[in-house]
């Protein structure tokens, strides 16, 4: 149904963007005494040592690594559409997420399905619902591995190549214990602010002249407040927390021959100053509901061009987030296999995957960029190893992975990517990606070369991509032509632009990073150039052009 | 079959929970979905008495109707600035229902808060029907198609409402137009249907406005208090694994329009406590009981200590289930508590009274031809009364003012003297019955179909309970059998009635005993699950208690989940066949209990 899809793609635009609060506020030394000053980790130490202690079944192994992650969530949200408020909603929870291992480093229970059992938990600090909870998932997952545990022998006999790394690597257990955040926002105040934001197509004498042909405009502002405490059977004890707010608009129109066209707007931040003011955010709103008005004008792009392409910094940090993220962390191969990790650069380790005037570094401490807060920043990982400095390709050469406590050929270690979304298992994530160019250029210079390039190869027009949508989609593409003069096209999408375009097909890049806060289970940042393209496909998405309203909306 | 909504809990609801091993495995991931599924909260409609005069007419059924008129005189109407300039299909009909629903939910976990929330939000579901009643597009398997729901402003902003109905009420007129095409076309290509009734019955519009349902006035805290209250009494019963506590308040308001001139508000309102809880025998079984606690508001629940007492019964219960034998495979008497009686006459009769299950090619239909013959022993009369709202003082949560199709509620004497006398009708018309009788009803966003409100039976074959007893061991002891059974609870199960399936149904027994027919005394026992067709587990009631008793729940069907009730007296069957329940085998949890008598010191806490 149209109505679901704009939703779902507005929903899927409407950045909720998280941030670590990182200060340490206590070294490495703090006694284990006040850490159970906290009920919620006295509670968890309670029940990991009995377990320890007496969880077994008789003529079984007992566990020989324990972990408690329980994570207390708070958020506030409300959300409006057409000027009016469509209501608020509060959620407090804890859930705590048990690990139980049982066999040793080298060879366990773990399997890539992740492992383990989830309790919701109380929001009280009542020792003993709390410890029942945990004492009912360690039991659970305790039975669980056993029966994993036999599996997995099983299964080692049936391949003739060993498992190229252990199963789980040790790591110095640290005690780390930052005070939690609260929530505190004026609700009231917030309600009325999306319920304007979302009549702003009605109410602005800027854009309201136009407000008939607005199919859906919708607003919303969340903010969640989520502390961790993680304790395991090796020491580790960490309470962290982090925080994040985030104010978002999105409005649909169809063009004259049925096109959806759709745009969103969303600011967040770790507190909320770091959001728009109101007359920013208003100002965006106002620009937003312009270009709609200019996409239903704008011509549909050409039917299939070959050729140069330039991505601005925003562009280029999508396409980065996707061609790189999800590669350059290292999880465990089939078992069998002689591969080091999965994915588009399994095999690709100490070779050539960019250009060797581009490097990229994961560094999580990085906290802000040019004023900017970066929601991927974080001190300790969800399996309380703390965060490093990752330098992962060097020179256009890949020089590592990011990687958490299930070790891969070579990588016997963690370096602190192992996060978690609420509930979910931890695995290796980018927290803040920097690709960097060496000589970058400037947005001038870069247009000089695009153009040039065209008249290199005798072409009369080529593109520049302003922002992306998903799947490649561009919300504002720009044909530009030889004299410089760029139109406005809708109804594009790229192709092509792959790890191979990645590696052979990049001419520049440019100087000035782009800050892209992705608003995912697990915050993400990546920092990125400009980059030029030599040769990139556009062509004509050719979705599906829907009927127009079968009647016209209210006055 | 019957799609439940998955966080609905499985105790006090009927019709919605699968096998019971599979309802205990989800247990703990249901819990935890209540808390993250950002909008579950209960949304299902229904209608109650109204109370007051009619005030000036609100924003948001003004607006409603406007709108409505706008939508039904446009549409199917050339429009000037589309290209193709060919003239559409017009609707013949078009409804308007929007919830406005408050909730307050709070739940404790082992005796302590979980989450306390509350909610405000407001769904609307337009209906377009295009074609004719005699065939439109809800015709056949297109019938759900029909609703398109969209989430409404909550405050009286007119341009704001109506932008969201036009939304609405656009996509559903292309899902309409869509599959009346379809319609059309299946009706050519198939052959004759054995009920060629129309797909939509003639009604008169209903005009009533009631004042709204007034906010939801609770002391949080203290509620919180009582809840948290009641879990703690579990801390009794440390082989009592799992538990929740739980209480949902809900004020309710449901504005109907539709182009026949219907314009309907109506109030509701319900409180409700829930205790649930969890243990595992030895030999891996795994054992729930669930008690609930329902009035119109919170002031209407039972005392504090009573309900702390029904806890502690319960926590008893399952301590004594867990040591209890294991059934044997039986074929005999038994009693059905007036509880077990309700849920039974709820799965097994009133289901299969539903009038859409007498059309259509998938349906069973047990019961189409049976109009006018005896299908109860003669003893026995069967009615379901929306109208009222309570039954010897305890109230009903199956009642309701005004259907989810604007149609009034009404009595309906389903059987008499055990002569089967009509269904519960829905604006679906059937072969032998052509009009609604206010039974169309429906959780938001489904299509309404004919379902239960308050199902009660009576009976002019009464004895007091001691007289039934001492008849359930006559008849054991003329049959031969060393015990008779008496199912003091039974939990919700599913009916099947669509033809790919057998024609059995499935409750679950809670509480069974061993009644001895050499004077022993009652013995419990578990993992009884019954076996049978329903029409000859019915036909075998010999008689009845002369005192009736109240199930109170939730009932999920294709039409989502609605509040029921159902009110029926203790019965001698002469013959129930039982067998053994498929079990678990997980053994029970290794340590015990956190804060148990016998738990190991934690040497390591200091």
């Amino acid at each position: 149904m149209n109505l679901a899809r704009h939703l779902s793609s507005f929903l899927a635009a409407a950045l909720l963007s998280f941030a670590t609060i990182s200060p340490l506020s206590a070294s490495a030394q703090t006694p284990r005494a006040d850490a159970e000053k906290d009920p919620v980790l006295k509670a968890m130490l309670e029940e990991l040592n009995r377990s320890m202690t007496h969880l077994q079944l008789p003529g079984f192994e007992k566990p020989y690594f324990i972990e408690y992650r329980l994570e207390e969530v708070q958020d506030f949200e409300t959300r409006a559409a057409f000027g009016a408020t469509e209501g608020s909603h509060h959620n407090h929870a804890r859930i705590a997420r048990i690990t139980v291992r049982v066999g040793d480093y080298k060879t366990d229970n773990s399997s890539p399905r992740g492992d383990g059992a989830l309790q919701l938990t109380s929001i009280d600090d009542d020792p003993i619902a709390l410890r029942s909870a945990l004492w009912s998932g360690t039991d659970q997952a305790y039975k669980a591995a056993l029966a994993a545990y036999a599996q997995k022998q099983a299964e080692l006999k049936q391949v003739q190549t060993p498992p190229q790394a252990d199963d789980f690597s040790k790591s110095k257990p640290i005690v780390s214990l930052a005070d939690p955040l609260k929530l505190s926002v004026d609700e009231n105040a917030w309600n009325d602010r999306v319920a304007r934001d979302s009549g702003i197509y009605r109410s602005d004498p800027a854009v309201n002249a136009n407000q008939h042909m607005i199919q859906y405009s919708t607003a919303a502002f969340h903010a969640r407040v989520t502390t961790t405490w993680i304790a395991s059977s090796e020491g580790a004890i960490v309470r962290k927390s982090s925080s994040s707010y985030s104010e978002s608009i999105g409005l649909g129109t169809q063009a004259e021959d049925g096109m959806h066209l759709d745009r969103s707007y969303g600011t967040s931040g770790i507190s909320l100053p770091d959001l728009d003011s109101p007359e920013e955010f208003h100002k965006h709103a106002v620009t937003l509901i312009s270009s709609l008005s200019d996409l239903r004008q704008a011509p549909i792009v050409e039917e299939e061009y070959h050729g140069p392409v330039l991505l601005s910094a925003d562009a280029s940090a999508d396409t980065l987030h996707s061609l790189l993220a999800s590669g350059i962390t290292a999880t465990r191969p089939k078992l069998g296999t002689e591969a080091r990790t999965n994915g588009p650069f399994a095999s690709s380790y100490k070779a050539r995957i960019m250009p060797d005037f581009l490097s990229v570094v994961d560094d999580p401490a990085l906290k802000t960029w040019e004023g900017k807060y970066l929601v991927g920043s974080y001190s300790v990982d969800d399996e309380a190893v703390p965060a490093q400095t990752v330098q992962l390709v060097s020179d256009g050469h890949l020089q590592n992975y990011l990687i958490g406590r299930t070790p891969v050929r070579d990588f016997p270690e963690s370096n602190g990517h192992a996060r978690a979304g609420v509930t979910g298992p931890a695995r290796p994530v980018i927290g803040v990606l920097k690709v960097t160019a060496q000589q970058g250029l400037s947005d001038d210079e870069l247009n000089t070369r695009l153009i040039q390039l065209a008249k290199d190869r005798g072409l009369k027009s080529v593109y520049y991509v302003e922002t992306l949508g998903t799947e490649a989609t561009p919300r504002l593409l720009y044909r530009v032509d030889l004299d410089g003069k760029r139109t406005l096209v809708r109804g594009a999408v790229l192709d092509d632009l792959d790890q191979r375009a990645l590696r052979s097909g990049v001419v520049a890049a440019g100087k000035n990073l782009w800050v892209a806060n992705y608003a995912t289970e697990i915050p993400e940042t990546v920092l990125a150039p400009a980059l030029l393209f030599d040769d990139v496909t556009v062509k004509r998405a050719n979705e599906t052009n829907d009927k127009l309203p079968y009647y016209p909306p209210p006055e | 079959m019957f799609p439940a909504k998955k966080f609905r809990l499985p105790s006090g609801s009927l019709c919605s929970s699968g096998p019971r091993s599979a309802v205990i495995a989800t247990f703990s991931l249901l819990a935890l979905a209540l808390t993250l599924a950002a909008s579950a909260q209960h949304r299902s409609k229904v209608h109650a008495a109204a109370r007051d005069a009619a005030p000036a007419s609100p924003v948001l059924l003004d607006t409603m109707t406007s709108e409505l008129q706008r939508a039904f005189t446009s549409l199917g109407k050339t429009i000037p600035n589309q290209k193709d300039a060919d003239k559409v299909l017009p609707p013949y009909f078009i409804s308007y229902s929007v919830s406005d629903a408050s909730a307050v939910t709070i739940r404790v976990q082992y005796g302590a808060l979980a989450d306390s929330n509350t909610n405000h939000v407001r769904f609307a579901d337009v209906q377009v029907r295009i074609g004719e009643p005699k065939l439109d597009n809800t015709h056949g398997n297109h019938r759900s198609s029909a609703v398109n729901s969209l989430q409404m402003p909550l405050s009286d902003d007119r341009a704001a409402l109506a932008r969201t109905l036009w939304l609405a009420t656009n996509a559903g007129y292309g899902n309409a137009l869509d599959n009346y095409l379809r319609v059309k076309t299946e009706a050519q290509v198939r052959a004759r249907e054995e009920d060629s009734s129309p797909d939509f019955s003639k009604e008169p519009p209903e005009v009533s406005v009631s004042a709204p349902a007034p906010s939801i006035a609770i002391d949080r805290a203290a509620w919180e208090q009582r809840i948290k209250a009641l879990g703690l009494v579990f801390r009794e019963f440390p082989d009592v694994y799992q538990n929740i506590a739980m209480l949902t308040v809900q004020n309710q308001t449901d504005y109907y329009a539709s182009s026949e001139g219907s314009r309907i508000v109506a109030p509701r309102q319900q409180a409700r406590v829930v205790v649930f809880a969890v243990t595992r025998a030895e030999d891996g079984m795994d054992l729930f009981r669930g008690q609930t606690f329902e009035a119109e508001t919170v002031d209407g629940l039972p005392s504090q200590p009573q309900m702390e007492s029904a806890v502690r019964e319960l926590g008893k219960s399952l301590e004594a289930l867990r040591k209890a034998p294991v059934t044997e495979p039986f074929d005999g008497p038994a009693i059905l508590s007036g509880r077990a009686s309700a849920v039974f006459f709820h799965e097994v009769l009133g289901h299969r009274l539903e009038g859409q299950r007498q059309r259509g090619d998938e349906e069973g239909q047990t019961f189409t031809k049976e109009l006018n013959k005896e299908v109860l022993p003669p003893f026995l009369s069967v009615s379901d009364d929306p109208t009222l709202s309570t039954f010897d003082k305890t109230w009903l949560s199956g009642t309701y003012a005004y259907d989810d199709e604007g149609q009034k509620a009404r009595r309906v004497d389903l059987i008499q003297n055990g002569v089967l006398k009509t269904f519960l009708m829905s604006r679906l018309p059937i072969a032998s019955f052509a009009e609604s009788n206010g039974h169309g009803r429906s959780q938001t966003g489904r299509m309404p179909t004919g379902r239960q409100g308050n199902l009660i039976v009576t009976s002019t074959k009464t004895e007091p309970e001691a007289d039934l007893r001492k008849q359930l061991i006559d008849e054991a002891k003329r049959q031969g059998k060393p015990y008779g059974l008496y199912f003091e609870d039974i939990s919700s199960g599913f009916a099947v009635t669509t033809r790919s399936a057998p024609q059995a149904f499935q409750v679950i027994p809670l509480v069974v005993w061993r009644v001895y027919v050499d004077g022993r005394p009652d013995e419990l026992v578990r993992g009884v699950s019954i076996v049978g067709t329903p029409l000859a587990a019915m036909k075998r009631i010999v008689a009845t208690s002369d005192k009736s008793e109240v199930f109170n729940g939730e009932c999920g069907a294709e039409s989502g989940t609605v509040p029921v009730s159902a009110v029926a007296p203790a019965m001698l069957v002469s013959e129930i066949e039982t067998q053994r329940q498929q079990q678990g085998t997980q053994r029970p949890p290794i340590l015990s209990i956190p804060g148990a008598p016998s738990t190991p010191a934690s040497k390591e806490g200091q």
